[in-house]
């Protein structure tokens, strides 16, 4: 893969306590800005936690099982459209819509993985990208269902009668999504499954003589990602509440792609540092129209040239230097 | 009417071949799946323009100077980009050259702005011809002619002169093909060179039929992929016979059978064949070593 990198090195190399603090410290930081934060930061720092999921749970596909996919606009844009749909046609809850947006693209994730078992690097980077054009095709398409090009709207997410719509409540909603895909993916990466998938990136035919089922474990990275990347499509939704199948396009695919390579592959620091970078940089450079394309073109290039650990590389290199 | 369906499915699909010879060209040398293929072209294709509309100048001189523009563009590609990752997992030059393709996109978005251009075809002048009772406009015709020259041309270079023999030593294995005295970068940088003049004739051939800006060559990039994909990815042949028949499979269906569709049926298509042939239709798979 990319980086090569032991995807848990950084975090088993910090202290128990060390670790704790930083966690502390920034949920305290998210508390506060949702607390007394102003519009724009919290819109941003919004943004960047749903990013963020993404950038796990595809970090988990192509990180941790080497798998490549061109196609995660595909698994977003699906896990907005049925929450957002659920939500309006059935007057679900979001805390229940979301989840069962994810469940639904976590299906559609190891349907798409049965054939993916057979392919490889470019083969499967073709047949994922196919599967985000058919996807956001669909969608177009399915105009009764969708609202095709025009758009559609999302009604407002309340919790107990409260809208989420006001100030930053929608801030705690998304912490707390991204604070529980993080655990779950780092209790994923350092369990059983993790190893296994470790393993498989490195040498299916070693896998295989080890006794691991190749193709369930292939199977399981591609649905995790998918509902990883639905439930953040979800959050998105009802964070923006205005969705059109127009931005789920390739380029977004590619973009989450880069989001994780400048990050820095198969860490979940790497994964939260790409998210950071995708969403700040082009909202720093709204004014030019071609500039974050070319920052976001060059920065790929020197980091797989010159930094393959990406963003959380510098940080880890100046924590070891400083220990 | 079918039959000029098929006329235009092989002119569109003759374009999608060329791309993807230009991708595989360089992907049998090197390994590297050539993401930044569509902005390569458009950028010689834009060169090309301004030659022509700002500094006026012939066709006879303007093809030529293209053509070694982006043979230029495509060593220093290799050089810059390629050459640092060689050795690095694959996906690292895929990254790379996903990179390219965004900065190469903005940076002519820069120099030659968003706007639509027009792009004056050299046979425009020409009439709709007619051939055994079918229509077949100029621009479909020199296409398909063009296109299947340059696969005749790869070919008779990479199988009878020295190069391409060299390059394909170098493509299949490395260390002894320095042992035979071979310069393995200067075959890759040629590889390069041949993969980017293919794409820009693609984009020469496309931008009159379509339009000139930033944007022409993403669609077509993606189709050009498939289209080798379908074919098989081993030889120019296989590689060539895909585009061919994704250009017409997606021209039937999106007349026949839905044309919103069209594109995404062709797709399916591709995801069906390749779940029954994972290597493509023409494909042989590369054994591999653990």
């Amino acid at each position: 893969m990319a980086t090569r990198s032991h995807p848990h090195s950084a975090a088993a190399r910090a202290s128990p306590l060390r670790t704790q603090l930083l966690v502390a410290a920034l949920a305290a930081g998210v508390a506060a800005t949702a607390l007394f934060g102003g519009g724009y930061f919290v819109y941003v720092l919004n943004l960047t936690g749903i990013f963020g999921l993404v950038a796990i749970g595809l970090t988990l596909l192509i990180g941790f099982s080497g798998q490549i996919s061109l196609g995660h606009a595909g698994f977003f844009s699906i896990g907005a459209y049925a929450s957002a749909l659920l939500a309006q046609r059935l007057g679900l809850p979001f805390w229940l819509a979301i989840p069962l947006a994810g469940v639904l693209a976590t299906v559609i994730g190891a349907l798409i993985a049965l054939p993916a078992l057979r392919l490889k690097n470019l083969y499967l980077a073709i047949a994922t990208l196919g599967f985000g054009i058919v996807t956001q095709k669909m969608i177009f398409e399915w105009r009764a269902l969708t609202g095709g090009g025009a758009g559609l709207q999302v009604p407002p997410p309340t919790l107990f009668g409260l809208s989420l719509a006001d100030g930053a409540r929608m801030t705690w909603v998304i912490a707390a999504a991204l604070a529980a895909g993080t655990w779950g993916a780092v209790r994923l990466a350092r369990g059983r499954t993790g190893r296994a998938l470790a393993m498989l990136r490195d040498s299916e035919a070693a896998a295989g003589c080890l006794g691991i089922h190749v193709a369930r474990y292939k199977v399981v990275a591609f649905a995790v990602s998918a509902f990883y990347t639905a439930v953040a499509g979800g959050l998105y939704a009802n964070l923006v509440r205005y969705i059109n199948p127009e931005s789920f396009n390739v380029g977004m695919s590619i973009m989450f792609l880069a989001m994780i390579v400048i990050g820095g592959m198969g860490s979940i620091g790497g994964a939260l540092l790409g998210a950071a970078f995708y969403v700040i940089v082009p909202e720093t450079l709204r004014g030019f129209k071609d500039a974050p394309g070319l920052i976001f073109g060059l920065a790929l290039m020197l980091v797989v040239i010159a930094l393959p650990g990406g963003l959380a590389s510098l940080f880890r290199r100046r924590a070891r230097a400083a220990a | 009417m079918i039959a000029e369906l098929v006329i235009g499915g092989l002119a569109s699909g003759s374009l999608y071949a060329l791309i993807g010879i230009a991708i595989v060209l360089v992907l049998q040398a090197t390994d590297v799946p050539n993401f930044a293929q569509g902005e390569m072209a458009m950028f010689a294709t834009f060169v090309a323009f301004s030659l022509l509309t700002t500094y006026k100048l012939s066709w006879w001189i303007v093809l030529p100077a293209t053509l070694a523009f982006a043979a230029l563009q495509g060593v220093v590609v290799q050089q810059v980009v390629i050459r640092p990752l060689l050795g690095a997992p694959i996906i690292n030059a895929v990254i790379a050259t996903l990179g390219l393709n965004m900065a190469l996109h903005s940076v002519a978005g820069m120099i030659w702005g968003n706007q639509t251009n027009v792009f004056a075809s050299p046979v425009g002048e020409l009439p709709v011809f007619k051939l055994f009772g079918v229509n077949v406009s100029p621009d479909s015709a020199l296409t398909i002619v063009i296109s299947v020259a340059m696969v005749i041309l790869f070919t008779l270079v990479l199988r009878h002169t020295r190069a391409g023999i060299a390059l394909r030593a170098a493509s299949q294995n490395q260390q002894v093909a320095k042992l035979m005295g071979i310069s393995v970068n200067r075959s890759f940088a040629l590889a390069w060179a041949m993969g980017s003049m293919a794409g820009v004739v693609a984009g020469l051939l496309v931008a009159p039929i379509l339009f000139l800006d930033v944007n022409m060559m993403g669609a077509l990039l993606i189709k050009g992929f498939a289209g080798a994909v379908l074919g098989g990815l081993s030889s120019l042949g296989g590689v060539f016979v895909g585009g061919l028949l994704l250009g017409v499979v997606e021209n039937l269906m999106g007349a026949y059978v839905s044309g919103s569709f069209g594109e995404a049926l062709s797709f399916l298509l591709i995801i069906v064949v390749l779940i029954v042939a994972p290597a493509g239709i023409f494909g042989r798979v590369k054994s591999q070593k653990f």
